[in-house]
């Protein structure tokens, strides 16, 4: 409770001292990004993962899409995209979205390899997703099995930052309105068929770097207005 | 490549000059690529060094002086900071609206330069040389059914081959060349065909050397020379020429040489077609004999769009005739109704004045008769006079004018000083009315008769026009209500409904914009010329067109031109009549990116015409 209030460099530091040496113990070994540096200056990692389900204690991560954004562009050369070998059947109506089959699960990599990966593309740079609490807590569960300890992110939310422009404007919120694809119009970008996580994640980065240049037009945006306070 | 990016290689794989990279290029393509977004107002581009794509929104390219040079949409390419050709004017832009750009780093894309000719050939053209390629390619066309209408170079063969001997000297092949008058002549041995000699050759490769002309003419001659076939047809043999650079081609027929043909016999075989069509005109009796020549029009039109002329050729052959048609009716009407009472100008108006007609353009005519007339006294002579060419015009296919402009309406048959009235009035006080007739009149060319008459006239029309922007401002404003057919993210836009559901209107989307935007120059800077291309020509360098503008304007008109006249031949072929309508599937991707082009071109002038001449501030 405390530690919410404290700031996530407290959480990280006290994270730190739980873990053994270790990927998490590198990734939290360094420092975050401070908070008062450009976002149009640093480097932030556009993350979605597709999953079984919404509850991390029971479901699992099927796959990871990522994609870094620095100085406000968007490396291609970064993208990065993985399935996850699931154990069990993947249910039917999650196949549905993410279209993934259980054969194909089948022939990813199992978590504990990809998740050092993660950790290590996140070391030093700022988080962004959309919705962003399926992300960290899929990913913390993950470690907490893993490592033993949680996993602490700095985190910059698209879906939050949407709401944020609704809410100033007074606009009331439909139903559907702060879906990514619903928001990416608004900014004039263009429309991606694939839904996956890579794609997801890229349209994700996409999506931020319209909204933070229209809310920051052609001057600094400070990365701590754009922190999820979650 | 991730497969996930598989929809950004779709994205660039259809558009140009992605399209010419190899499957594996094209693969290795995402990775390299930067997202980068710049909201409206931004200015662009955000950093040097790189190449960039529009993937959504718009930007504007402006040059030193603000003016707008170019406007990127969706798809397009801007790579003028990678500076692959000489450092362009237009540099500097801005995003007109809220855009997402994907990025190559200039190192990248000379690699892919590097890789990959054709694609690299995208780089080293502006907009117009681009245009010109695409016109190469339409005019290379070797659709098999358009070469059938063609002629066979054996045909064109006049003369015997003119042949020496190997081992002869320079000097003596010279004297025979000069004594035979020919540029070229074939060098033999034991019968067969060894070499070729040309003016060309005894000027580089002997005069200019310091040979004497002892030499044997083997040392200067080009071996083993490349030769065509008699069946072979003369577009296929122009295109050879073009692509050999070889002017002279010697022609085979069963392996027996039989003669020349040089770049000079294909030129003139199409220029005889419409000479031979005009000598018939004059040697016509009757207006029956009139309309038996004038059902070789089409055939012409046809003729010359499968070998290759250039559409402006066209109009201006087919305009040459309808000219000698015009002028052989008015004697024989002359010849019927005994001389006339006063002196008159018989004129032309619209595409026939512009020398830009087809086969099957509407006739536009008027009568201008010196001051003395008097409507009394002489107007029967004249009414019975347009009647008669009227009549036999639309007998030769030249249709009636829907609109009634032709000179048998009695208000378009009128003296000099009521012609100079109508025009001070349409200029002075502009309506709608002489809005629309401003396509017709203001492109008004004396065919026949007392022309001296009309040289007043002229210099009043554009003497008047020029000192009034507010009827510029009007000419402005209804030129804009032909507007190319390109929607808001810049893809095309069909023609809804009827029989020309989803087609692109050729005539009225392209032609006629740039036929207005040529009147309305020439109109606001006094320049004579009516012909759409010798009006940019005319008013290039100008404040209000750059030479650039005016190439890039003559280039588009020519390409939608030419794909006009190619839509146009295949339904003369077919049959059925020939329209402006051209459904998209009839062109290939590269001509539709290319239209796009043409079409942008089109659209940037109008808008910057549009600011210049004030047809925004019309209420």
């Amino acid at each position: 409770m405390f530690a919410r209030l404290l700031g996530k460099e407290y959480q990280r530091k006290q994270a730190l001292a739980k873990v053994s040496p270790g990927p998490l113990h590198d990734y939290l070994d360094t420092p975050f990004i401070d908070k008062k540096s450009d976002c149009r200056e640093i480097e932030i990692v556009a993350i979605d993962l597709e999953t079984t389900g919404l509850d991390p204690k029971k479901d699992d991560i099927l796959s990871i899409g990522l994609v870094h954004i620095d100085g406000f562009s968007v490396k291609l050369s970064t993208a990065w995209h993985r399935i996850v070998r699931v154990d069990k059947a993947i249910p039917g109506e999650s196949a549905v979205i993410h279209q993934i089959t259980d054969d194909q699960s089948a022939a990813g990599s199992p978590i504990e390899e990809l998740l050092p990966e993660v950790l290590q593309r996140l070391a030093g740079r700022v988080m962004l997703a959309h919705y962003s609490p399926i992300e960290q807590n899929f990913i913390s569960a993950a470690c907490r099995k893993l490592y033993g300890a949680p996993f602490v992110v700095p985190v910059i939310d698209t879906l939050e930052i949407g709401q944020r422009v609704f809410e100033r404007r007074n606009h009331t919120i439909q139903p559907g309105d702060l879906r990514l694809f619903n928001l990416r119009p608004r900014y004039n970008l263009p429309q991606y068929r694939a839904h996956n996580a890579l794609s997801d994640a890229l349209a994700t980065a996409e999506l931020f770097l319209a909204m933070a240049d229209n809310l920051y037009p052609g001057r600094p945006c400070p990365l701590g207005e754009f922190l999820s306070k979650r | 490549m991730e497969v996930e990016l598989l929809e950004i290689r779709q994205f660039l794989e259809q558009r140009n000059p992605f399209v010419y990279l190899s499957d594996e290029l094209l693969n290795e393509l995402p990775a390299d690529i930067e997202i980068r977004y710049l909201r409206r107002g931004s200015g662009f581009p955000p950093k040097d060094g790189f190449m960039y794509i529009v993937r959504s929104g718009a930007i504007e390219i402006y040059d030193d002086d603000d003016e707008l040079c170019e406007k990127l949409g969706e798809g397009d390419v801007y790579s003028v900071s990678c500076q692959l050709v000489n450092l362009s004017q237009c540099a500097r832009g801005e995003a007109t609206e809220d855009t997402l750009l994907y990025m190559l780093t200039c190192a990248r894309l000379k690699a892919l330069c590097r890789a990959s000719p054709a694609f690299s050939e995208h780089f080293s053209s502006s907009v117009k040389e681009r245009l010109k390629a695409a016109i190469n390619t339409i005019q290379e066309s070797d659709d098999p059914s358009v070469a059938t209408m063609m002629i066979e170079v054996g045909s064109l063969i006049r003369k015997q081959p003119i042949t020496v001997e190997s081992g002869m000297t320079i000097r003596q092949t010279a004297a025979l060349m000069s004594n035979k008058d020919v540029s070229s002549v074939m060098v033999m041995q034991n019968d067969e065909l060894v070499g070729l000699v040309t003016d060309r050759d005894l000027r580089k490769r002997c005069v200019a050397i310091g040979l004497t002309g002892a030499e044997p003419i083997d040392q200067i001659m080009t071996l083993d020379p490349k030769t065509i076939e008699a069946s072979t047809l003369t577009a296929q043999a122009l295109m050879t020429m073009t692509r050999s650079r070889f002017h002279h081609l010697p022609v085979t027929q069963n392996g027996k040489l039989i003669g020349m043909i040089t770049a000079t016999d294909l030129a003139n075989q199409q220029s005889a077609n419409s000479a031979y069509l005009a000598a018939d005109v004059r040697k016509a009796k009757t207006v029956a004999d009139l309309v038996d020549v004038s059902k070789r029009l089409p055939n012409l039109h046809l003729r010359l769009a499968a070998a290759s002329v250039t559409a402006r050729h066209i109009g201006e052959a087919v305009s040459c005739l309808t000219d000698s048609i015009t002028g052989r009716l008015l004697q024989m009407a002359e010849d019927e109704l005994g001389p006339p009472p006063v002196a008159y100008v018989w004129m032309a108006g619209g595409s026939q004045a512009r020398h830009e007609q087809s086969s099957h353009s509407d006739q536009d005519n008027a009568l201008l008769l010196a001051d003395e007339f008097d409507k009394a006294q002489h107007d029967t002579y004249f009414e019975s006079l347009a009647k008669f060419v009227s009549d036999g015009l639309n007998a030769c296919g030249f249709v009636y004018c829907p609109g009634n402009a032709m000179a048998t309406n009695p208000e378009w048959r009128q003296p000099l000083k009521v012609w100079q009235g109508y025009f001070t009035r349409w200029i002075e006080s502009p309506t709608p009315m002489s809005m629309m007739l401003s396509s017709i009149f203001f492109d008004l060319r004396p065919v026949t008769g007392k022309t001296e008459l009309f040289t007043p006239l002229q210099k009043l029309i554009l003497k008047k026009s020029q000192e009034n922007r507010i009827f510029l401002a009007y000419m402005m404003a209804n030129a804009m209500q032909h507007r190319p057919p390109l929607g808001f993210f810049r893809q095309f836009v069909l023609e809804r409904g009827g029989e020309h559901d989803d087609t692109l209107d050729l005539k009225h989307r392209g032609i006629v914009p740039i036929t207005d935007i040529a009147r309305l120059l020439a109109l606001s800077l006094g320049k004579e010329p009516v012909n759409t291309v010798e009006r940019l020509r005319a008013c290039a360098g100008s404040e209000v067109l750059s030479s650039d503008m005016a190439e890039n304007l003559e280039d588009a008109l020519e390409f939608i031109a030419s794909l006009r006249i190619r839509h146009q031949a295949d339904q003369i072929r077919k049959g059925k009549p020939a329209d402006n309508y051209v459904p998209p599937r009839e062109l290939s991707e590269l001509e539709r990116e290319h239209l796009k082009h043409a079409f942008r071109v089109i659209q940037t002038m109008q808008e910057s015409m549009v600011k210049r001449f004030g047809a925004d501030k019309l209420g």
